[in-house]
């Protein structure tokens, strides 16, 4: 940890001696939530809090200033000095951000002072979906809750849809008391980014319950198989920190990274060999590098491998594989040589994009990595987080068709469900819809209540991260500014929805859900103010004998017919919005794309061949029409994308969002068919094919760098 | 010791291409830390967006052997700096520890300089800034914010240099190697960015200057970038 | 041969070079109008920008430079009509010049002044311009002499107060004579412009010494401002501006474009002021010759700068090189290329073919010829830099527009006015004997 943010944070675990101590004058002793008329211009205090734009949940730290708003009460404006979050960093003793951050962590502070947030409870007036609502009292809205609630309570909980975002957490754990004690069936995720398919892998070879965590820092040798672990995958700060250690900090070792991928990824971009696999087609070349190691006697831990496993990828036909991959044999052949003689081998699989069978790819690295050994082991594969348990993920449609009323906290299912699975409909058909959100988004709009939460950073939280390399590891959020808006936590709403409705509520805080990961030695207190628990005390090594021994590689299913539709449609979980939610932060929306370098918006990836034959260049305005719909959007012609693959970063193309994302661009995941893959039930968001038509419409695309090549567009050499 | 009577600071970075994976990182920080202006979809496609950092991105090849590179490009803080003499009135120019730095006070906007810096990292203020409220209360009070009709650009996080050079001095001590970050540098995941004096050959930023790796950008034009970059080992 | 004139009663002349003074057609008027009203359209635009910001130009980065500063060397370009043909012609006693100098020396006057205005136009903050002049001021703060921009500012102003001296001086005894017939407010203008004048012959002495002496003066200023001008460019290290040739190319042009001026105004006067007699054929056919001279001399210098770049192969000025040539530049670079080379080289080249009407034609497509010349010179360079991720490229937009029209408008209100005030033909010169006997 370097040595400022050393200071940084030690002055607030315990600044009094700290301070003296490295000699800092400005670090008072931070109390945990500072009174506004208490903040001295010009000194700073810095803060522990917790990241939630994903559920890598990084620890931060914020930097608390003067600052001064207007503010108007009866008629009159006048000047009011405030408490500010002026800036995020990571927080250096959180072992996942390592004080560190990635672009989206640090717009955070565009989400918690961004112009369209909530700023106290609404009705909804109007007609849904317009997005109209009408001011109302805190003690109306709960009212009106508990009383919807109370009747579907009466005749049938089951009735009650809670949709919220896969974080792990006393927020996660406060709605599921709630849920619980109304009798209503367990909060369900909606984000594309709950990586239920890479739990369920895990769960299933191993009984691993979360993300497994690859140690990349202390590997020789990584394949990389569908995961964009540097940009929108679980945790891109963490793997980023990872990939640096993993190249570059080790004197003499020099770490190798090969990403199979179908498209080219950030990760791809930054990996010393790019396999451009065909859409679906991981598995089949996971088995093809196993059936080689296995050929070459390379699978050094193959006697740990279930032998019903083992036979299966014998009995495989290499040259189907390796056609269906994609791959040359030679360069298939060679990679998986070299990683089979690594004396640090890593696969790192996933789904960023999800086809039909991601499953069985996920479920055939983890054996491809207990071939190598490496389960485990440093360098390898290594157990998830305790307590890493996040809501559960399923088929939301379904849910949606039973539900009469539909809770929703940081979900927007209009926006990352297929149009074609008729949540439109399901939702305009609802009895009620209760938000408590911060932003008017494309489902709240369809709201009939707003109960709105304050922003993360004005609220208190405990947050698990998906991946850590500490068995426990908590990061912890205590409220640092006041509350810019009349907003209230939602666990405190939920408890007066439940008193008002005079259910018994097991109240949840961050404290109650931390207390029992307390190490001795460490006080509450202490936790908060370094802004998190982080330790493997006495934590029982997870199992890594496998439980399953069953593997297949199905061929993936693609909906649409080939000669109409011809194109694979891939859309990704994009750097700047992940999986949408950035769309309203003006910094994402103005970092270039690191594909196509598009700001405010996000064009249709296509290949040179394909563009060519469909007479478009960068810029135009194209088509994709799937079976269930067809989206307009600029074009950019891909230098690296994969013939016959169309990519489409997923972030823009929101109905609702405020006034940086409402109507900006198009949302990729309107026109892809509602395929669902059957082990874990997670949306193929990549299992439709499509076709391209070019549109006779000025072009549109706006590019930061519109130039890709070094040389000239007349190539003087 | 007192910081004031040793060999004054020169500062400078050092960026590994090796572990730079093109995550935009430094970009979004330095918006957060130096009040960078935000401007609109419809000047945005003028070419009026300002990132003092940017990413370069260059696809080599053709797929399927097809790569991509990533740069990044800030104020190279030159030496030999080409923006500096073409300025008439001496809003830019080379403050005592090297730095390439910017007066907005003193600028005119003739933009002279912007067309003499052959790494195109000026960028000029065409209208007054505006933030919708509140996206004010993020500002940094240590930055001042750039009115119309001038020029600006990556300072090195200045404000940070001082305000380390401050306190070693009250300490009386000489500034910590890695004790000064500029946002960028802080931030980058991959730690990609190391920053520090060049006049200490200890520090890490020297090292990796020296490093068989180490290049810098259109050297050839002797503008002695103060900014390294150490190659791709593939 | 004599020129016309001289075979013309010294009366006759005078009724003829002042009429134009007194009274003023419907023509004259509604003409002025409508200049008028042109150029204030571009005022009003330039006060938009002001109160905008400059942002309502089209520049952006990369393209930091775009219209203002071409229109800027276009104009400085332009006035080295006057001065430098009056002046070399002066100084070689070319008896054919009388009639010529005073129109000429009118347009450089006048070019300079719009010319001078577009730096500060272009500027992010126009209203601190003077802080480019080295004046005393509490802070101490001084302009930075390295900057070629402070060398414009120098040159500009210099050249400009020479020049309005330069006018100013062959126009005393006419203004004395003007004096001796004007009544009313025209007489006390006249009356304090002369000076005193009585045409004694130390004063006769006085003036030609001083006139001679200018002459010399001038030439070496003009040659000097537009050197400034190109070092503008050629002291950066963009691409294709890094090139010692410009100073020598940028005065070639100047002059080139500055004679087609000439001729277009020397046309214009003859027939609306029916100076026939006084400018004739054998005027236009001298210029014309001028002309076709400076369009050989233009062509040797474009191609030597392309010549050269493109034998050196260094890959970044091939980029802007290309894309002069055959890139998106290219059907600018090509039509210059005919107007200010083809165009003059077949109307002016072949003899048959020199008539008035032709130099009028070749005059004109020389000026637009120039125009895309300073376009080509300063737009392609800064669309594609050393860094190609940064390239960009440019289009102006309805202010920058609107105020480059309005100057040619500014031009001509200017020269109406002036030709009102005072005869653009020097009429004392072709008063026999006047001056010292010797
Ligand atoms: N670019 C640029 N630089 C300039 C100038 C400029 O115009 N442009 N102006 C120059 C001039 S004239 C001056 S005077 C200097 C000013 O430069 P500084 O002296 O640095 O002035 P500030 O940065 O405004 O204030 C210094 C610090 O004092 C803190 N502060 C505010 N109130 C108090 C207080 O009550 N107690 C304590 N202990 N601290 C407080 C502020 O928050 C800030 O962190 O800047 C100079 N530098
Ligand atoms: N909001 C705010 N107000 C402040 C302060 C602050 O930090 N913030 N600081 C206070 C302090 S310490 C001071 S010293 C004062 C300073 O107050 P000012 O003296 O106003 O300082 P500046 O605004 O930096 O500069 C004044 C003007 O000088 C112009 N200028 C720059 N170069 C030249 C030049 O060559 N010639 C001429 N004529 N003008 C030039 C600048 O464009 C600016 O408009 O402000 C005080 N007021
Ligand atoms: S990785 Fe996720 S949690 Fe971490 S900083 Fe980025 S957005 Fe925030
Ligand atoms: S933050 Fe670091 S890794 Fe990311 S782009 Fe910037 S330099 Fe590269
Ligand atoms: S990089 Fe450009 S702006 Fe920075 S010092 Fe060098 S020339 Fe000047
Ligand atoms: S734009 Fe400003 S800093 Fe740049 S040269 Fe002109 S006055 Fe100097
Ligand atoms: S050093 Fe500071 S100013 Fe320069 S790019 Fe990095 S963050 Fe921005």
């Amino acid at each position: 940890m370097d040595r400022r943010n050393f200071f940084k944070i030690v002055s607030t675990v315990s600044a009094g001696v700290a301070s003296s101590a490295c000699g800092t004058k400005r670090d008072a002793l931070i109390p945990l939530l500072v009174p506004d008329h208490e903040i001295l211009p010009g000194v700073e205090e810095w803060h522990p809090g917790v990241c939630t734009e994903c559920g890598a949940g990084c620890g931060v730290i914020a930097r608390v200033m003067a600052g001064e708003r207007i503010i108007e009460r009866n008629g009159e404006k006048f000047r009011e000095r405030i408490a500010c979050v002026k800036k995020l960093e990571g927080n250096p003793l959180d072992p996942v951000s390592g004080g560190r951050l990635c672009a989206r962590g640090h717009a955070v502070l565009q989400s918690l002072y961004n112009p369209d947030r909530i700023s106290q409870p609404m009705r909804r007036a109007g007609d849904r979906g317009k997005g109209g609502f009408s001011p109302i009292s805190w003690d109306e809205a709960i009212a009106s809750v508990a009383d919807k609630l109370a009747k579907a309570h009466a005749s049938d909980p089951s009735k009650i849809l809670f949709l919220t975002s896969p974080q792990a957490g006393s927020r996660s754990v406060a709605i599921q008391h709630f849920l619980q004690s109304l009798g209503a069936p367990a909060a369900q995720t909606c984000s594309l980014a709950d990586f239920a398919l890479e739990r369920k892998a895990a769960a299933s070879v191993f009984g691993w319950k979360g993300l497994p965590r690859y140690d990349l820092g202390n590997a020789r040798y990584a394949l990389g198989v569908g995961a964009d672990f540097l940009g929108g995958w679980a945790s891109p700060v963490y793997y980023a920190r990872q990939f640096g250690q993993f190249r570059q900090a080790r004197p003499g070792i020099r770490g190798k990274l090969v990403q199979a991928e179908s498209r080219m990824s950030i990760t791809a971009g930054s990996a010393d060999e790019w396999l451009p696999v065909r859409p679906g087609s991981e598995p089949h070349l996971i088995v093809a590098i196993a059936r080689v190691l296995l050929d070459e006697k390379l699978a050094r831990n193959v006697d740990q491998v279930p032998g019903s496993v083992r036979d299966a990828v014998l009995a495989a036909n290499l040259g189907d594989l390796i056609r269906a991959s994609g791959i040359e044999e030679r360069r298939l052949r060679r990679v998986a040589r070299e990683l089979g003689e690594s004396d640090a081998p890593l696969v790192i699989a996933g789904a960023s994009t999800v086809h039909t069978n991601s499953f069985d790819a996920l479920v055939l690295a983890h054996y491809l990595n207990l071939m190598l050994g490496n389960i485990g082991r440093p360098g390898g594969v290594l157990p998830p987080n305790a307590s890493a348990e996040g809501p559960e993920a399923a088929n939301v449609p379904e849910a949606l068709k039973r539900a009469q009323i539909l809770l929703l906290d940081d979900a927007n299912p209009l926006y990352t469900l297929p149009s074609a699975s008729r949540v439109t409909g399901a939702l305009a058909r609802l009895d009620t819809i209760v938000s408590f959100g911060m932003f008017v988004d494309d489902s709240v709009a369809y709201a009939d209540l707003i109960l709105p939460s304050p922003h993360p950073l004005e609220s208190g939280a405990a947050i698990v991260p998906t991946v850590s390399p500490l068995p426990v590891s908590i990061n912890i959020a205590t409220p640092f500014v006041q509350p810019l808006y009349n907003t209230r936590p939602i666990e405190q709403t939920l408890d007066a929805i439940a008193r008002k409705m005079n259910i018994k509520l097991e109240g949840v805080s961050a404290q109650s859900f931390v207390q029992p990961f307390l190490p001795p030695e460490l006080t509450w207190d202490e936790a908060a103010r370094q802004g998190g628990v982080w330790h493997d005390d006495n934590v029982a090594a997870a199992p890594v004998k496998p439980l399953a021994n069953k593997v297949e590689w199905n061929n993936p299913v693609f909906d649409g017919a080939p000669e109409q539709f011809p194109l694979y449609f891939q859309p990704y979980l994009s750097l700047q919005y992940h999986d949408g939610r950035g769309a309203n932060l003006p910094w994402m929306q103005e970092l270039p794309d690191p594909v196509s370098s598009a700001m405010w918006d996000l064009p249709v990836e296509i290949d040179p061949q394909t563009a060519a034959r469909l007479h478009v260049e960068t810029g135009d305005w194209v088509r994709v029409e799937s079976p269930h719909g067809s989206l307009d959007a600029t074009a950019y012609v891909h230098p690296a994308a994969l013939p016959g693959v169309v990519s489409m970063a997923i972030g823009e193309g929101h109905r609702h969002y405020g006034r940086y994302a409402s109507n900006r661009g198009a949302n990729p995941l309107s026109v892809i068919s509602p395929v669902w893959e059957t082990s874990a039930g997670a949306l193929a968001f990549g299992a439709t094919r499509v076709k391209v038509a070019r549109l006779e419409r000025a072009p549109g695309l706006i590019q930061f760098s519109p130039n890709d090549r070094e040389q000239g567009p007349w190539g003087y050499r | 010791m007192n910081d004031t009577n040793q060999t004054p600071h020169r500062w400078g970075m050092a960026i590994d291409l090796d572990r730079c994976t093109g995550c935009q990182a430094c970009v979004a920080a330095c918006h957060a830390e130096n009040n960078l202006p935000v401007s609109d979809p419809a000047s945005a496609a003028k070419g009026r967006a300002v990132h003092w950092i940017r990413v370069d991105r260059y696809y080599e090849g053709e797929f399927p052997n097809v790569r991509v590179k990533y740069m990044p490009v800030l104020c190279q803080q030159c030496d030999e700096a080409p923006c500096e003499p073409v300025c008439p009135v001496y809003a830019t120019y080379k403050n005592p520890e090297g730095l390439n730095v910017q007066v907005y006070n003193r600028c005119v906007g003739t933009r002279y300089c912007a067309n003499n810096c052959p790494y195109s990292v000026r960028f000029f203020n065409w209208f007054d800034p505006v933030w919708a409220a509140p996206l004010g209360l993020q500002h940094n009070p240590d930055v001042s914010i750039r009115m119309g009709g001038v020029m600006e650009k990556c300072t090195f996080c200045i404000q940070r240099i001082k305000r380390a050079e401050t306190e070693a001095k009250n300490e009386k001590r000489r500034v910590a190697d890695g004790e000064v970050q500029p946002a960028c540098v802080q931030s980058c995941p991959a730690e990609a960015m190391v920053f520090g004096d060049l006049n200490d050959p200890e520090s890490k930023v020297s090292r990796m200057a020296g490093s068989g790796r180490s290049t810098r950008l259109l050297e050839e034009l002797g503008t002695q970038p103060k900014v390294f970059y150490l190659q791709r080992a593939t | 041969m004599a020129t016309v004139p001289e075979t013309i009663p010294y009366g006759e002349v005078r009724r003829d070079l002042w009429r134009p003074l007194s009274g003023a057609s419907s023509r004259y008027l509604i003409t002025l109008l409508l200049l008028s009203s042109v150029a204030f359209w571009g005022l009003c635009a330039w006060g938009y920008q002001l109160y905008k910001g400059i942002g309502v130009a089209g520049i952006h980065r990369p393209v930091f430079w775009g219209f203002y500063l071409v229109n800027f060397v276009f104009w400085i370009g332009i006035s080295h009509a006057g001065t430098l043909i009056s002046a070399i012609l002066r100084l070689t006693d070319a008896n054919w010049r009388k009639p010529v100098t005073r129109a000429a020396e009118a347009i450089t006057v006048f070019a300079l002044m719009i010319g001078g205005m577009f730096p500060i136009i272009h500027l992010g903050r126009a209203w601190l311009f003077y802080w480019l002049f080295p004046y005393p001021n509490s802070r101490l703060l001084w302009p930075n002499f390295r900057s070629p921009l402070l060398w414009d500012v120098t040159a500009i102003s210099t050249y400009l107060t020479g020049s309005t001296i330069y006018l100013f001086l062959p126009l005393i005894p006419d203004i004395a004579q003007l004096k001796e017939h004007a009544t009313g407010w025209r007489r006390r203008l006249y009356g304090a412009l002369s000076l005193g004048w009585t045409g004694s012959d130390r004063q006769w002495h006085a003036l030609e010494r001083a006139m001679k002496l200018m002459a010399a003066i001038i030439l070496a200023v003009a040659v000097s401002v537009h050197t400034v001008v190109a070092w503008d460019f050629s002291m950066s290290i963009a691409p294709m501006w890094h090139s010692s040739i410009f100073g020598p190319y940028f005065v070639v042009g100047a002059i080139f474009s500055g004679i087609a001026a000439l001729i277009i105004v020397m046309a214009i006067i003859r027939k609306a002021m029916h100076l026939e007699q006084y400018l004739t054929a054998h005027h236009f056919k001298n210029l014309a010759k001028l002309l076709l001279l400076m369009s050989l001399l233009w062509l040797y210098f474009t191609v030597a700068e392309n010549l050269t770049a493109w034998y050196g192969n260094e890959p970044k000025e091939m980029i802007v090189f290309g894309s002069r040539v055959r890139g998106g530049f290219a059907p600018y670079f090509w039509v210059m290329v005919f107007c200010n080379f083809v165009v003059p080289f077949v109307l002016l080249g072949i003899k048959r073919l020199r008539t008035i009407r032709t130099a009028i034609i070749a005059s004109i497509t020389v000026i637009i010829g120039m125009w895309l010349e300073r376009f080509l010179i300063i737009i392609p360079t800064l669309s594609f830099g050393r860094l190609p991720a940064a390239w960009g490229n440019y289009a102006p937009s309805w202010v920058e527009i609107s105020i480059s029209i309005a100057t040619f408008a500014g031009m001509g209100v200017l020269y109406m006015l002036f030709a009102k005030l005072f005869p653009i033909v020097s009429v004392w010169e072709f008063e026999p004997h006047v001056g010292p006997e010797d």
